[in-house]
């Protein structure tokens, strides 16, 4: 354990470093100054309003997404799903909550968007949940797989029908199913930034999901499952079932994570809003080490570092941050016992 | 070191050459300080045995020698000059060798692919020499005095073999000082007095042997020297054992303090209605027709050799496995498996979860765990068999092997108010003496109070100790049914199927 504890610290150590090493060396190989880039970067981010709001609903989708895959984690499972139950989770969303009558009041309306989000975001998962319950099919195959399906249901249905005409964007969802942006409650700190109330929602979610964990019966069993399958087995507990239903429960929430761009920043599901979000909550879930306060660290430090390239765009090419994220995630993730753990090869269910 | 005797030398072993030393090891985790301060050595033709109970710091203090852990303080020396660095690659290549409890071997590998593993002699182009392999490893096991099946699949091997095979493939990489922890916990009767014989030939080639155990016959019967451990320290060494009856006893109450010795009054009363029965049960691979009664009050045993069906037994009698043809009825089973890391523990899991495995539905209101009431049991089953955590929030990987045992045999007798029948698989395996008493006063009070118990054992004595009847189970039938009191050579003879009643297709 102690072992495991001083890899993941030097994994993170690493990452940092070497990520920082290789952002210098591509900004001076553009012919620019490392610390005036540095500058321009910390600048767009924490150091105007608008930059720290911008990160903090860049940080929204990806602290779902995030949660939702270490949920998958604590069970045992590896959910690269994400992707995909965010896009499919907003495209209903969006759908629904653009064709409800304008008059809702936000006490209906909010309920069956949030119900609508977790409800797509978990359906997108059943079939690798059953598959893995039923059949042992491993969940990072079908999940992926699951992603592509996505990608085409999402094309498919903004082309016939959902989409405005002309456009690839939806109608606007309806004032009484938003989540005002807090610049409009008042916040003039973040003045222009698509913040929104979503966020709050979001730092909340991982509390929320670690006292499930540790708390209720079935929470507590998952994680037990999680570590020890045959010994759970051994002594009753439902290992398949837990599984599957953590499965989901990972789906409803990253379908959650379609809170933030559809109802709160932009108000309508368009092609590939908050795409790489899913993706990027694997990194999160990663650097957050199953900890609420993790989580969030995690998920702050992709979204400065998302808004830092947008920053830093003129100069360089915003990419530069793309590689800094990634290096972080490699170094990081090969200290994490937890992704060596749902990534062996099991030999049957 | 102390004198030795002169007519303890043997042929071609300089006694005097200390091969292997310890000096004030100390080595603490976290809160727990497995060893503190021991000093040990092992020196050529001498066999040394180092008993003590459970988390005596015995198996620590191996794993030390053998480069596997690094001790907080003291140092390790072999032949005189200081282990360093101090990795498992530079104790072998000093010829330290150790055969841990759990086998480290490669079951899809043929036993000898894996004496190669690690050390592969090359032919030309890196082409793995299987000849010369089989040559050395040959040889070596001709010195032990044994043969193996070099081409056959080690998960195919019994598990006698494979301990020779694992002793084979240290000796192979010229190990001059041999360390094996508790080498005869899986090993019937025989097999271990096999084990000592080959050991005892090594020791008068010139050998240095440890050998860790909790069985004192053991050390009276093969032990040169002895040391003593208790909770992490050195309680005494005595350098000359053999035959020594009354430094056996000594020994004993070194190792446990004082201790009284159990007797169990033979019980053959109140025996109820029948809580548990197996009529011509059938599974694949390893139960071909087992028929089997246990009733309120009786404890059963079940005796065999190793891989005659036990393992599917216990799972068909609890209900994990269903049987393919025939019927089992039972009212509900509480269970200690026999392989204890994958059966029995979340490993990384607190020890309170762990005692609770399974049962959190009865501490549970409303879906929400009641957690003052999950602590209050975990402490109380805790304190039944006195598991030795230093708190409940510990994970279960820290224990010593005793103390998991007895974690899941405490969970087992703590579901018994809901679960009428008892089945365990070698519930003391791994145990101390002391504990071991206990849980068998546990297993025969659970008898007594109207549970029905089937207990099945490697270990002979302890079912003539608790069991009404003893059956013995081989090729995955009942092969005959003994009084306690039968002799040892009629229940081995039925073990191994020789006997007229054991007779079958």
């Amino acid at each position: 354990m102690k072992g495991d504890k001083a890899a993941a610290g030097l994994g993170t150590l690493t990452g940092v470093a070497g990520g920082w090493l290789a952002m210098c060396l591509l900004v001076w190989a553009f012919g620019e100054s490392p610390r005036a880039i540095v500058g321009q970067a910390l600048g767009g981010t924490w150091g105007v309003g608008y930059g720290v709001g911008q990160v903090l609903s860049k940080a929204t989708p990806l602290l779902f997404t995030g949660l939702a895959v270490d949920l998958a984690l604590r069970a045992g499972l590896f959910n690269i799903g994400a992707e995909g139950q965010l896009a499919v989770a907003g495209l209903v969303v969006a759908g629904v909550g653009s064709r409800l009558p304008a008059s809702t009041p936000a006490w209906v309306a909010v309920p069956i968007v949030l119900l609508l989000a977790a409800g797509s975001g978990a359906l997108w998962a059943l079939l690798p949940a059953a598959l893995r319950a039923r059949r042992g099919a491993h969940e990072v195959i079908s999940t992926i797989m699951m992603n592509r399906v996505a990608d085409v249901a999402a094309a498919y249905a903004l082309a016939h029908g959902l989409a405005l005409a002309g456009t690839v964007r939806t109608a606007d969802v309806i004032v009484g199913a938003r989540f005002p942006r807090l610049e409009t409650l008042g916040l003039d700190a973040v003045r222009g930034s698509s913040v929104s109330v979503a966020f709050l929602v979001a730092v909340a979610a991982p509390f929320a999901a670690a006292a499930w964990l540790r708390r209720t019966r079935i929470g507590r069993e998952t994680v037990l499952v999680g570590l020890a399958p045959e010994a759970c087995a051994a002594e009753r507990i439902p290992v398949a079932r837990r599984t599957a239903v953590a499965l989901i429960a990972s789906g409803g929430v990253a379908g959650l994570a379609a809170v933030g761009p559809v109802l709160g920043a932009k108000g309508y599901y368009e092609a590939g809003l908050a795409a790489g979000a899913g993706f990027g909550g694997v990194a999160v879930a990663i650097l957050g080490r199953g900890s609420p306060l993790g989580l969030l660290a995690a998920a702050l430090l992709f979204g400065t570092l998302e808004q830092a390239g947008l920053a830093i765009n003129g100069r360089v090419p915003m990419e530069i941050a793309v590689v800094l994220e990634g290096i972080v995630v490699v170094a990081v993730a090969l200290g994490d016992a937890r992704v060596r753990l749902a990534m062996r090869v099991r030999a049957s269910s | 070191m102390r004198s030795q005797k002169p007519e303890q030398a043997s042929a071609g072993a300089d006694l005097t050459t200390v091969r292997l030393s310890l000096e004030r090891i100390v080595k603490r985790y976290g809160a727990l300080c497995a060893v503190d301060g021991v000093s040990l050595q092992a020196a050529a033709g001498r066999l040394h045995m180092v008993v003590g109970e459970n988390g005596a710091g015995k198996s620590t203090l191996l794993r030390v020698a053998a480069g596997l852990v690094r001790a907080d303080a003291g140092e390790v020396r072999v032949d005189g000059a200081p282990l360093r660095p101090h990795t498992v690659r530079e104790a072998i290549s000093r010829g330290v060798g150790l055969v841990e409890q759990h086998f480290a071997l490669v079951d899809s590998f043929d036993a000898l692919e894996n004496v190669m593993l690690g050390a592969e002699p090359l032919a030309s182009f890196g082409r793995l020499d299987r000849r010369v392999a089989r040559e050395r490893a040959e040889r070596v096991s001709a010195e032990l005095g044994v043969s193996l099946p070099w081409e056959a699949r080690t998960d195919s091997l019994a598990v006698g073999d494979r301990q020779r095979l694992e002793i084979v493939r240290v000796l192979c990489r010229e190990a001059r000082t041999l360390l094996l922890d508790e080498p005869t916990a899986v090993l019937t009767t025989a097999e271990g007095k096999a084990l000592y014989a080959s050991l005892r030939r090594l020791v008068e080639r010139g050998h240095a042997v440890i050998v860790v155990t909790h069985r004192l016959d053991e050390v009276r019967d093969h032990a040169d020297e002895v040391t003593v451990l208790r909770r992490g320290r050195r309680v005494s060494h005595r350098a000359n054992v053999g035959g020594d009856a009354s430094l056996l006893e000594a020994v004993a109450r070194d190792a446990m303090g004082e201790a009284q010795e159990l007797r169990l009054e033979a019980r053959r009363r109140n025996v109820g209605a029948p809580l548990l029965e197996l009529h011509d049960v059938h599974r694949a691979p390893t139960l071909r027709g087992v028929t089997l009664t246990v009733r309120a009050g009786e404890i059963v045993g079940i005796a065999g050799v190793e891989g005659n069906g036990q393992r599917q037994l216990v799972r068909v009698a609890c209900g994990l496995e269903a049987p393919d043809r025939g019927r089992v009825e039972s009212a509900g089973v509480a269970v200690v498996h026999e392989d204890r890391e994958r059966d029995g523990l979340a490993l990384d899991a607190s020890v309170r979860d762990n005692v609770l495995l399974g049962e959190l539905r009865e501490f549970s209101r409303r879906g929400l765990v009641d957690r003052a009431a999950v602590d209050r049991e975990a402490r109380r089953r805790l304190e039944i068999l006195g598991v030795d955590a230093p708190d409940r929030d510990l994970v279960a990987r820290a224990l010593s092997g005793g103390n998991r045992q007895k974690t899941v045999v405490v969970r087992a007798l703590g579901r018994l108010p809901r679960a009428p029948v008892l089945v365990l698989a070698q519930p003391t395996r791994s145990v101390d003496v002391t504990s071991a008493r206990a849980i068998h006063a546990e297993i025969a009070g659970a008898a007594d109070r109207g549970h029905a118990v089937l207990l099945l054992s490697a270990d002979l004595g302890e079912l003539r100790r608790l069991c009404h009847r003893v059956l013995v189970l081989a090729k995955g039938r009942i092969a005959a049914e003994f009084a306690p009191e039968a002799s040892d050579v009629a229940i081995g003879e039925a073990m191994l199927g020789v006997s007229p009643a054991g007779a079958q297709p």
